[in-house]
């Protein structure tokens, strides 16, 4: 994919630039509002990673604003040292599509950005999900693997619904916290292992070929094929 | 000139100013309508009684008039009244002026003028009336006597306004006085708490007074700013001690790391157990701010109707699976108790207590998360069968950086109960700690929110991520 990256501090964006040429994605860089500001108004990008305080007049709220005034839907991430939750739903009503606070493991941003360049890409209301041969069907609410159902507590549904719905995509502990739990701070514990470990004991166990798989340092994995 | 500087006495000045004002409109009019109702009354009196005499000389001539005024003065027992009936050289035929009195002027009038009366002038005012054949007809009336009431009305006057000025200036110097003293105290507080004893409080007397109410405003303000920084105090003191101890191991790690160049598995090893530490350092710096946002209660304005119920159901979901591993059994008794509130700093004040409670609480242990109303309010509490916390050490607990034990080497720092208690605070509240025999109780009152309820989630934040909000099916 094609990121653009908008962060005036020189060490950070080197961080971010190095980390996404190694994950084989192109991007170019603005370090300061302005040129963000041209950037993301002439390029088409798959996807803009920007900080939220920049030097000079115009900071990240307002390159988002003007972006969606424009009516581009380009998915905007959010960068920010900024960690109140007044801030962060500042951000994301100013039409941001995703917040992540700084100081943050690189692994984290690339999963987000993942995330949400499939999600501008995946259209349509569905109401079954496939990943191999695990099924679930969102209207029901059940869950099968080849021709075993698979009982699911109302949490690990989610759970797995949120898996499936990024399949073969990297999601982290702290996506699983926002987006399943809705917990928006650090419970300090790693609680997010015990529930997948709960999971994957429904839904692996029994099956030769595990599913869901962790990546080392990053988070988790649902994996379609070997 | 200081003095002329200070409000009161500029106040006072105006007062004065005002009531002299005052003075003069009210005496202005009085003085006219006295001067124009005597004088015009006098002016009347005297030519009707010039006009009498007139017709006196018209019907019996000269001679009749003469006889009429001889009769009239022999009648007067005072000199009040004037009379002076002269011919066409100004001779005196008949009257009791013995002259025609030299500054009457020769043509007819009326006059307010001094004359001659016998030795000594007097001020009178008269009529001076031409009759036929070129007589003169002079009445007149001594006005002497009114002087000394037109005299005691300026008396009067001169009084008022000296009055009106002595104690308006003395109720200015005293009012000034009374004021300087009292903020001169104030002036002596603010001092001592700039030098940054911030104990000290505003003196402040019976209730009612404007300067009482702004002493017990400032009062109230004092002690929030007391408050405040008291909260910046012992968080900049816990960062110093508690940090300095991650930090530490850290730079001991990268020191070892740099000196004795390790084969690059065991660097690798060493530099993500430094990264490790370094995001334990980054937890607490956000748990740090997480305490400083709630502390400073700007929150407040972010909240929301929230179910109690919905946000302990939650907790205890998530927490489950840890405490099945340790072997406790994770309760909740819960019935639906809308609040007024931060939906996720309750979320996080659960967490936090349920956390706590499965940290000391022994395998087959039992730890109930209970919301229960009544009393127009809402308890919440978790309760656990672990060692409990002696009564000394509850107020410690609650203190940021503390732990119980620090030797049971359990993990975390010791800010999980003073963000319970911020959280807490913030909501009108206060965490207590209570003695579960066996175990710990904490527990916490909040008052019912009267209003609709929402659940917790619809009122937070929008999400990023694509699944919507479910209504709660736990």
């Amino acid at each position: 994919m094609k990121v653009l990256l908008v962060e005036d501090n020189e060490r950070m964006a080197q961080f971010v630039l190095k980390g996404l040429a190694e994950s084989g994605h192109s991007a170019d860089h603005a370090a300061n509002g302005r040129d963000g500001m041209s950037l993301a108004g002439g390029e088409r990008y798959d996807a803009i990673v920007l900080d939220r305080m920049l030097p000079g007049d115009v900071d990240g709220l307002a390159i988002i604003e003007s972006l969606r005034h424009a009516g581009r839907r380009t998915p905007i991430l959010i960068l920010s040292a900024l960690s109140e939750v007044d801030e962060r739903i500042r951000g994301l009503r100013a039409g941001g599509d995703d917040y992540l606070t700084k100081p943050f493991a690189f692994g984290e941003l690339l999963a987000r950005l993942d995330a949400l360049t499939r999600r501008s890409q995946a259209g349509g209301v569905q109401t079954q999900l496939t990943v191999a041969d695990l099924h679930i069907d969102l209207l029901t609410r059940t869950a099968t693997r080849g021709d075993r159902a698979i009982a699911l507590q109302p949490r690990e549904f989610k759970l797995l619904e949120y898996l499936m719905r990024h399949a073969d995509q990297v999601v982290t502990r702290t996506m699983l916290l926002e987006n399943v739990w809705d917990y928006h701070f650090d419970p300090q514990t790693n609680l997010i292992d015990v529930h997948i470990s709960k999971l994957r004991q429904k839904i692996d166990a029994d099956f030769e070929r595990s599913l869901l798989r962790t990546v080392r340092n990053a988070g988790y994995t649902l994996t379609s094929h070997d | 000139m200081r003095a002329l500087r200070s409000s009161a006495l500029r106040l006072a000045v105006g007062y004065i100013s005002l009531g002299l004002a005052a003075l003069a409109l009210f005496a202005a009019p009085l003085w006219y309508a006295w001067r124009v109702t005597v004088e015009d009354g006098r002016a009347e009196v005297l030519q009707a009684d010039a006009q009498r005499l007139a017709d006196v000389f018209t019907r019996d001539g000269a001679q009749g008039l003469i006889s009429y005024i001889d009769a009239r003065v022999g009648l007067q027992i005072a000199h009040e009244r004037l009379l002076l009936l002269a011919d066409s050289q100004l001779q005196p035929l008949a009257g009791n002026l013995t002259a025609w009195p030299a500054n009457v002027p020769t043509l007819p009038g009326f006059y307010t003028i001094r004359v001659d009366l016998g030795g000594h002038g007097t001020d009178v005012a008269l009529v001076h009336t031409r009759l036929p054949d070129g007589y003169h007809l002079l009445v007149g009336r001594d006005i002497a006597r009114y002087l000394p009431l037109e005299r005691r009305f300026w008396y009067a006057l001169g009084g008022a306004v000296a009055i009106l000025s002595v104690f308006g200036a003395l109720g200015g110097i005293l009012i000034r006085r009374a004021l300087m003293a009292r903020i001169h105290v104030i002036g002596q507080t603010v001092s001592a708490i700039m030098q940054g004893d911030l104990t000290h409080r505003l003196p402040t007397q019976h209730a009612g007074d404007e300067l009482n109410t702004l002493a017990q405003t400032i009062n109230r303000m004092l002690s929030q700013i007391e408050q405040l920084v008291h909260g910046v105090r012992n968080v900049s003191n816990a960062i110093a001690h508690d940090l300095r101890t991650p930090l530490a191991e850290l730079r001991a790690r990268l020191e070892e790391l740099s000196l004795t160049r390790p084969s690059p598995e065991r660097s690798f090893a060493e530099i993500e157990a430094a990264v490790a530490d370094v995001d334990s350092v980054i937890s607490i710096f956000n748990a740090l701010l997480r305490l400083a946002e709630i502390d400073s209660g700007m929150r407040r304005s972010g909240f929301v109707p929230v179910d109690i119920a919905e946000v302990a159901t939650a907790a205890v979901d998530f927490y489950q699976p840890a405490a099945e591993l340790k072997g406790v059994t994770l309760t909740l008794r819960a019935v639906p108790a809308p609040v007024r509130g931060d939906p996720v700093l309750l979320a996080q004040a659960f967490g936090n207590l349920i956390d706590n409670a499965l940290k000391y609480t022994p395998a087959q242990g039992h730890i109930e998360v209970s919301v229960i109303a009544g009393g127009g309010g809402v308890q919440i509490a978790v309760a656990d069968s672990g060692p409990g916390i002696a009564d000394a050490d509850k107020d410690k607990v609650i203190e940021r950086f503390y732990r119980g034990d620090v030797s049971r080497g359990t993990p975390g720092v010791g800010l999980g109960l003073s963000l319970v208690e911020a959280v807490a605070r913030l909501h009108g509240s206060a965490l207590q700690l209570q003695d579960n025999a066996p175990g710990l109780r904490a527990c916490m009152r909040l008052g019912h929110d009267t209003r609709p309820i929402a659940s917790p989630a619809s009122a937070a934040a929008p999400q990023p991520g694509e699944l919507q909000h479910e209504p709660v099916y736990l």
